[in-house]
Formats: structure tokens, C-alpha cells, sequence
């Protein structure tokens, strides 16, 4: 029997790409410039940022808790890229290896109190984001950093494939690839994984579940800080407001891709790709609803509406798994 | 009026690529404790399923005195007169044991708030018909197991139920507890008109308690309604697993003047255990003895660094050692634990047979830069479920689908193929049929016979005492008693019942 075909088929991964499909169909009937190189050019700026953000919260959902600090990290990362640039004068490689850094050790603070007071990452990454965040105002005085240097800002604009897609987009699907690796072919990920299912079953098989669930707050740190990089890059500057107050901005992105691609809420199963597409979904619809010009406030009911149903779907996904095993 | 409350008659159920039960046949007579009997598999848990309305039958008729029935839900059954007290737990336990009785019908004052003078006065009602001295403001998690298991069944009478399914009702208990459970179940059934379905894997119970036998073996009836004084032990496991049992005993002399391999001195522990002294030599099977909550899973998780020890000293080879975490007992020493609770501590239900069986050679195996693919995994864990004789569709097949005697053996590969010298093994056959448990009971001694010494926690007396080579008893965190095991079972129960009771 060709067992492979109805495999792919049965996936959150396939259900979502002909999910991605239909939208683009109705967009590109219904709407004038949806397919046009501007928007599509457009379109890879903000997905990549999007894939990025799904990603640094899905590596925390991976231990079942959450990173709320997410947004507040990134712009805290970015803003001292952005004071490395200018202020110092620091060339941009070093930079950026110094905000991945910095973005790390951010990420290893949530991890290191989440799992020494053994309180739920949700409290403590709701506290972080505010103290990072107001780090952050304090020490900028809440103003920009405007005047980066060139190279930087032009690689953010920068147009590749006949002038449709952004270099951006190009890093989040390189980090995609890498992290599916990860995840897949190396004994750190597969402990990673082992711990995020079942912490007590993985300690005591030999994995040090505490280390785990830092290198996963670890993880989280590093690619927020990326993909506030990136913003930088994208809008020329690092602005303390780029995300929003407290960075909120990311964090309905940074739901619903993951959720939306299939990684369980209570742990223990991640989806890389599936974030992607999640990631992708998420973008096309509200570039979408823009376009055909339904208000911001519409925008954002849909997007909420697409998180319940997402959580929703959670639930089933659990669900699921333990009717299959009822029957034995 | 027949002398049956339920029949059933000539069940079938399928399941995609499994008859789960095949023209099966089960009459519970009015007042009296029938046993269902049956490998893991053989079809109890779906026969029970049907009784209690979870799944419905494809063929056959289900009669409620004399009445044909069909329930679409368990709420319907309980409606019934149909409960069922599980082996897992389906109280609330930061309610009082009065709410959890009146749960599904909280009496109301005039303001529409729960009269909890009410609540008190009725559940008290089916507290003292059973007899239990429990005040029901108690909070259900301040009650011992015993007692919640009481309290459930009293949750039972309280729906008026006319028959009760108990599925593995004693595996928590201590001897004591199961033989006042076993009173008052005589005394229901003479006093509440209650019949009783009985579901065990410990045989000696169903003789102490039951009038009559019903066996499954392969979903079908091995036999019907079979009056208990016409069966003995012998003839009730051939009915059970189609052959005669074979009794294992290991046989090994072990010189108890060798070197220690592992030396526990004066060990205190922030759980409570007080001055243990216990020692390992090399191929030996080490049984620690003890009631349920004696201390002796707590020792062993104090050992591997999981709780604190606060003074005295753990020898290994005659070196001092200090195992930080499990993670320093596997990779440092090669010490391993095969977890009593297996679904919780000892495998990663969602994940998939390869993982769970390979989780403990992660490390060993990967190359550079941590690279790992799922064949190294395979090549090496590959011999040890070929040789455990797992039954799995294949490697990809997620652990929670497959048996519990299967989910055991995958929990005990992933530690041969760690290539332990010492293994922690606790109570590794609980709720485990025989054919599997006898399995198991061989793989342990072929271990120990090949080197790897082994501590093993069991509350199953008869497996202690085929297994052990020594024997310790423990009581309240204390070590009580020492013997060494002559595989008499007369002797040594004796022997280590008079250290518990001393």
C-alpha cells in the first residue's frame, strides 16, 4: 500500500498549505495589487519578520510555557544593536554577534528563574517584558536610533528574484531549515524535545531537563533578538516603539503561527515547518483584509477569531491522541 | 424474574483491524462478586466499556434485569444503576469527601446556595453504612489511599447503584487496607442488594472473595460463570493464558562475603530515612521488602540525586561517589532506574517507540557536532526490543497505543541498551499480565546472571520471593530486617512479615 501519500495528506502541514493556497487564490481575485511585485515584495518583508517571531515562541512552547517577553526582548536586542552601531561605532558583524548575545543572555534570564523558582514561564516572562522594556526606555530616553550605517539599512531594502523578494525572508527560511535540523538530527534537540513532553520520564532517563528548558529560553532569546535585527534592517532604524508598547505587536504573530502550525501548547512536539506556514497564513490574511480595505479593527477581530479557532484546534489535536490510545 | 441482574449476551466488538471481543457471554448474578478474569488484551477493559456505556456493542444484546438496554453514554449507565470505581482516581481532591459524594446533586438552600449542613448529613448517611470513620468536611487529598478508595465506592452507593465494577480496586493497598475492602464488599452485597464485578490481576483475591468466575482469553469466553470452589490457581491461569503457568525461581549463589559493589552507609535524607545501611554485590538481585509508603522508592530517588541526602556516605567499588542528578547516575556510574510508574516517570507516552527507547544512548551515540539520525538510534536499540519481544506495528507507532505489558517491556529496553552495571528496578509487573510478568521475571534473573547487579522494589510477595537473593524489609523509612531468600515462600513471608510487625 502507498502509505506515504495519505500520511503528508492527514498533516496539520498539508492542511494548512492548502489553507495558504485558497487565501492567495481569493486575494488575487478579489483584490487589485495583490500580486503585484510591490505587494509581494512587501508581503516577504513582514513574513519574514512573522516566521521569525513563531519561531522564537515556539521553542518556549516546546517545554509547554510560554515567552510573553518575546516583543519587549527583541526590541531590547535591537535597541542595543542600534546603540552598538551608532554610538560606539561597532562594525555591524560584531554587532550582530553582540545583540545574538545579548538576546541569549536575555532569554537565559527567563529560563534560569522559570526553572530555579519552578513558577510558570507565563508569570515570569510577564514580569521580564516589563522590566526589559523599561530597561530599555530608561537607558535610550525612548529615543531612536536614527543614523545607522548604511550597508545596514540597505540590506534591509534590499530586492532580490527580479525585485520580489527580501534578503529577510531568505534568513528566515535558512533558519527554518536550520532548526528543523536541529530538531531532528542532533542529540541536543532530541533531549530538547524529550524534556518538553515529559520532564519527569526524560530526568529520569539521564536528561538534565533544567538545562534543556534554559537552552530553550536560551533559543527563544537568540532568535527574538534576530528578528529585531531585522526589524532594524527593515525600517531603517531602531525605534523603542517598533513593537509596540511592551512589544505587544508581536505577540498575536508569534501565537498563532506556532499554534496554527501544529506545535502542541502542552509541549513536547514542535513543527518547524508548520510554524512557517502558520506564519505565512497569518501575513497573507492581513495583508489580505487590507487590501480589500476592511478597517484595522476588522483586521484585528480576525486574527483573534483565527487564534481561538487555532487553540481550538489544540484541543482536538489532544483530544485525538488519547481516543487513539484508548483503544489497545 | 431471571436470577441475573445483567447479562450479556454473545458480544462482539471490532475495531478497525482488531475483534476486540467475540461472541462473548457475561451474566452477573443478582447478590453475589463475580470476577472478570483476562490477560491485558484479552478484552476485559472493552467488555467493561460496554457495560458502562463508553462504547456500544456491533453485535449482541445487553440486558438489565430482564430489561434489554443499550446506553449511549456513562451517564446513562450510572442513571442505571451502573458505577464503576476505577483504578485511577475520579475524586476531586481539594473538595471535601461530602462534596465529592453530592457532587452530581448538591443539595440547595432557599438562596440557591449549597446547604452544606445538607451535604454533611446525607453523605454521613452513606459514610456509616459502610462503616467508615470519616468526618465528610475532610479534604479528600488529606485522606490516605485506602480510604479514597472507600470514599469512591461510597460515592457509588450514594447514586444508588445496583452494581458495582471495581477494576484493580487493591493495587494500592496494604494488606490490611484490602482486607477491610474485602469485608465490606461481603457486607454490601448481604446489606445493599449491590452485585459486584471484580477485575484483578491477583488471583489470591479472587479466591478470598469471589463466587464466581468469567475468564476472557482472546476475546472470547475461556469460560462462563464458573463457580469458584470448582477451579484452583493452577487451573485458573490455564484458563487465562491457554498453558500451564511456569513457576521461576532463580538459583544462583551469590558469596555474600564478596567485595560490596555499592555501599549505602548511615544514609539520612531530607525525606526522612533514618541511618540506612544497605549493600549490593556483583550479579546479585537485592529485594527491598515494604508496605506501601515504607520509603523504599524515595531511597532510590535520593540515591540518584533527585531529593537531598544529608549525611552519610554511598560507596561505589569502595570510592566515594556523589550522583548529582540521574543524568551524572547514567553517565558517570551506569546506574539506571526502571520507574514504578511508567506512564508517568518511565516513558514519553506521545512520543514514538524509537524515542522512548532509545533516550538513554542519545549521548553515547552522537557524532560530531551532536549529529544523530533516527538509523544510529535504530542499529542500536534494534537487538534489545527484538529481544524483549515488543509487539509494535513498527518504530514510528507512538508509545500510548500499544499494551501496557508492551509500554513496560519498551521501559526496560531503553535501559539494556544503556548498558547499565547497576539497575534500580521498581515494581516492574504491576498491572502487567502473567505471560509478560513471567517474561520479565526470567529477563531479571538472565540480567543478574550476566553481571549487572540490581536492586529491586516490589510489593508482590510471591515475585520477591522468586527473584530476590536478598531481602530487605524496610518500615517507615527505617531499614527493619535483613534475610537471606531459601525461595521458601512459607519461610520468608513469614520471616519478613514478623520484621514489619516487630
Amino acid at each position: 500500500m502507498n502509505n506515504k501519500i495519505p500520511n503528508f495528506i492527514k498533516t496539520n502541514q498539508f492542511g494548512l498549505l492548502i489553507l495558504v493556497i485558497v487565501f492567495i487564490c481569493i486575494f488575487s481575485f478579489s483584490t487589485d495589487g495583490f500580486t503585484s511585485r510591490f505587494n509581494i515584495y512587501a508581503l516577504s518583508r513582514v513574513v519574514a519578520l512573522d516566521i521569525m517571531i513563531g519561531l522564537a515562541m515556539m521553542v518556549v512552547i516546546l517545554t509547554g510555557g510560554l515567552n510573553l517577553s518575546l516583543g519587549a526582548l527583541g526590541v531590547s536586542a535591537a535597541m542595543f544593536g542600534g546603540w552598538c552601531m551608532e554610538s560606539m561605532g561597532i562594525p555591524i558583524s560584531i554587532t550582530i554577534i553582540l545583540v545574538l548575545a545579548f538576546g541569549s543572555f536575555l532569554g537565559w534570564i527567563n529560563g534560569f528563574v522559570t526553572v530555579r523558582t519552578g513558577v510558570h514561564s507565563f508569570i515570569v516572562t510577564l514580569a521580564t517584558m516589563s522590566i526589559y522594556f523599561g530597561f530599555m526606555t530608561l537607558l535610550t530616553e525612548a529615543e531612536a536610533f536614527r543614523k545607522l550605517p548604511e550597508a545596514f539599512t540597505d540590506f534591509g531594502s534590499l530586492k532580490l528574484f527580479n525585485k520580489y523578494i527580501s534578503p529577510l525572508l531568505i534568513i528566515s527560511v535558512l533558519t527554518c531549515f536550520v532548526l528543523y535540523y536541529i530538531f531532528k538530527y542532533t542529540d541536543i534537540g532530541r533531549k530538547l524535545i524529550a524534556a518538553g513532553a515529559n520532564p519527569d520520564a526524560a530526568e529520569l532517563s539521564g536528561i538534565s531537563v533544567d538545562r534543556m528548558f534554559i537552552y530553550c529560553h536560551m533559543l527563544s532569546g537568540f532568535l527574538a533578538a534576530l528578528a529585531g535585527i531585522m526589524l532594524t534592517a527593515r525600517i531603517g532604524a531602531a525605534i523603542p516603539s517598533m513593537a509596540g508598547h511592551l512589544g505587544f505587536d508581536w505577540l498575536l504573530p508569534a501565537f498563532l503561527a506556532p499554534v496554527l502550525g501544529g506545535t502542541l501548547l502542552s509541549g513536547g512536539k514542535v513543527t518547524v515547518f508548520g510554524t512557517m506556514l502558520g506564519a505565512i497564513l497569518v501575513t497573507l490574511i492581513n495583508n489580505g483584509l487590507y487590501l480589500i480595505d476592511v478597517g484595522e479593527f476588522w483586521v484585528r477581530f480576525f486574527l483573534g477569531i483565527i487564534l481561538l479557532g487555532a487553540v481550538l484546534l489544540d484541543r482536538a489535536r489532544e483530544y485525538f491522541t488519547v481516543k487513539n490510545s484508548i483503544v489497545s | 424474574m431471571s436470577d441475573y441482574i445483567l447479562e450479556l449476551n454473545n458480544i462482539t466488538k471490532n475495531f478497525p483491524g482488531v475483534k476486540a471481543l467475540d461472541n462473548a457471554n457475561f451474566k452477573l448474578k443478582k447478590k453475589s462478586i463475580h470476577a472478570l478474569l483476562g490477560e491485558n488484551g484479552a478484552g476485559k477493559s472493552t467488555l467493561i466499556k460496554i457495560i458502562t456505556g463508553v462504547y456500544n456493542q456491533n453485535e449482541g444484546k445487553l440486558f438489565l434485569n430482564d430489561q434489554e438496554k443499550s446506553f449511549s453514554s456513562p451517564n446513562e449507565a450510572m442513571n442505571a444503576g451502573i458505577s464503576v470505581v476505577h483504578q485511577e482516581r475520579n475524586l476531586i481532591r481539594r473538595f471535601s469527601v461530602g462534596e465529592n459524594l453530592m457532587l452530581t446533586n448538591l443539595p440547595k438552600n432557599n438562596l440557591g446556595l449549597i446547604d452544606y449542613n445538607t451535604v454533611a448529613k446525607e453523605s454521613k448517611k452513606w459514610l456509616d453504612i459502610m462503616e467508615l470513620d470519616i468526618d465528610p468536611n475532610t479534604i479528600v487529598s488529606d485522606l490516605t489511599v485506602a480510604k479514597m478508595q472507600l470514599c469512591e465506592i461510597a460515592k457509588a452507593l450514594s447514586l444508588e447503584s445496583k452494581i458495582l465494577l471495581l477494576d484493580e480496586p487493591t493495587s494500592s493497598l496494604s494488606p490490611q487496607d484490602t482486607k477491610n475492602l474485602f469485608a465490606l464488599l461481603k457486607r454490601l452485597v448481604v446489606e445493599q442488594d449491590v452485585s459486584i464485578v471484580f477485575v484483578s490481576h491477583k488471583l489470591e483475591e479472587v479466591f478470598e472473595i469471589c463466587d464466581e468466575v468469567t475468564v476472557l482469553r482472546d476475546g472470547k469466553n475461556a469460560c462462563e460463570s464458573e463457580q469458584i470452589t470448582n477451579l484452583n490457581r493452577q487451573k485458573l491461569v490455564k484458563l487465562m493464558i491457554g498453558r500451564d503457568e511456569q513457576i521461576i525461581k532463580s538459583k544462583k549463589n551469590i558469596d555474600f562475603t564478596d567485595e560490596n559493589l555499592l555501599d549505602l552507609q548511615s544514609i539520612n535524607t531530607d525525606l526522612g530515612h533514618k541511618n540506612i545501611n544497605l549493600n549490593l554485590k556483583k550479579g546479585e538481585i537485592l529485594g527491598l521488602y515494604g508496605l506501601v509508603g515504607a520509603g523504599r522508592t524515595e531511597l532510590i530517588k535520593c540515591v540518584l540525586g533527585l531529593d537531598k541526602i544529608n549525611s552519610g556516605q554511598i560507596l561505589l567499588n569502595n570510592k566515594e561517589i556523589k550522583i548529582k542528578s540521574p543524568k551524572d547516575a547514567l553517565e558517570k556510574y551506569k546506574i539506571g532506574y526502571i520507574s514504578e510508574d511508567r506512564k508517568k516517570e518511565g516513558l514519553i507516552l506521545m512520543h514514538d517507540v524509537l524515542s522512548n527507547a532509545g533516550i538513554t544512548v542519545w549521548s553515547n551515540l552522537k557524532k560530531i557536532l551532536s549529529f544523530l539520525n533516527d538509523s544510529i538510534v535504530y542499529n542500536k536499540v534494534d537487538p534489545y526490543v527484538k529481544q524483549l519481544e515488543v509487539k509494535t506495528p513498527s518504530y514510528q507507532q507512538i508509545v500510548s497505543n500499544l499494551s501496557g505489558g508492551n509500554q513496560q517491556k519498551i521501559s526496560v529496553a531503553k535501559w539494556l541498551a544503556s548498558g547499565t552495571d547497576i539497575l534500580f528496578i521498581d515494581e516492574p509487573t504491576v498491572g502487567i499480565d502473567i505471560k509478560t510478568k513471567s517474561y520479565l521475571h526470567e529477563l531479571i534473573i538472565e540480567l543478574s546472571l550476566k553481571g549487572t547487579s540490581i536492586i529491586l522494589i516490589t510489593s508482590d510477595m510471591p515475585e520477591m520471593i522468586s527473584l530476590a537473593d536478598r531481602i530487605i524489609t524496610m518500615k517507615d523509612f527505617k531499614v527493619v530486617g535483613e534475610t537471606i531468600n531459601n525461595h521458601s515462600y512459607e519461610e520468608m513471608s513469614s520471616s519478613i512479615m514478623r520484621n514489619i510487625h516487630e
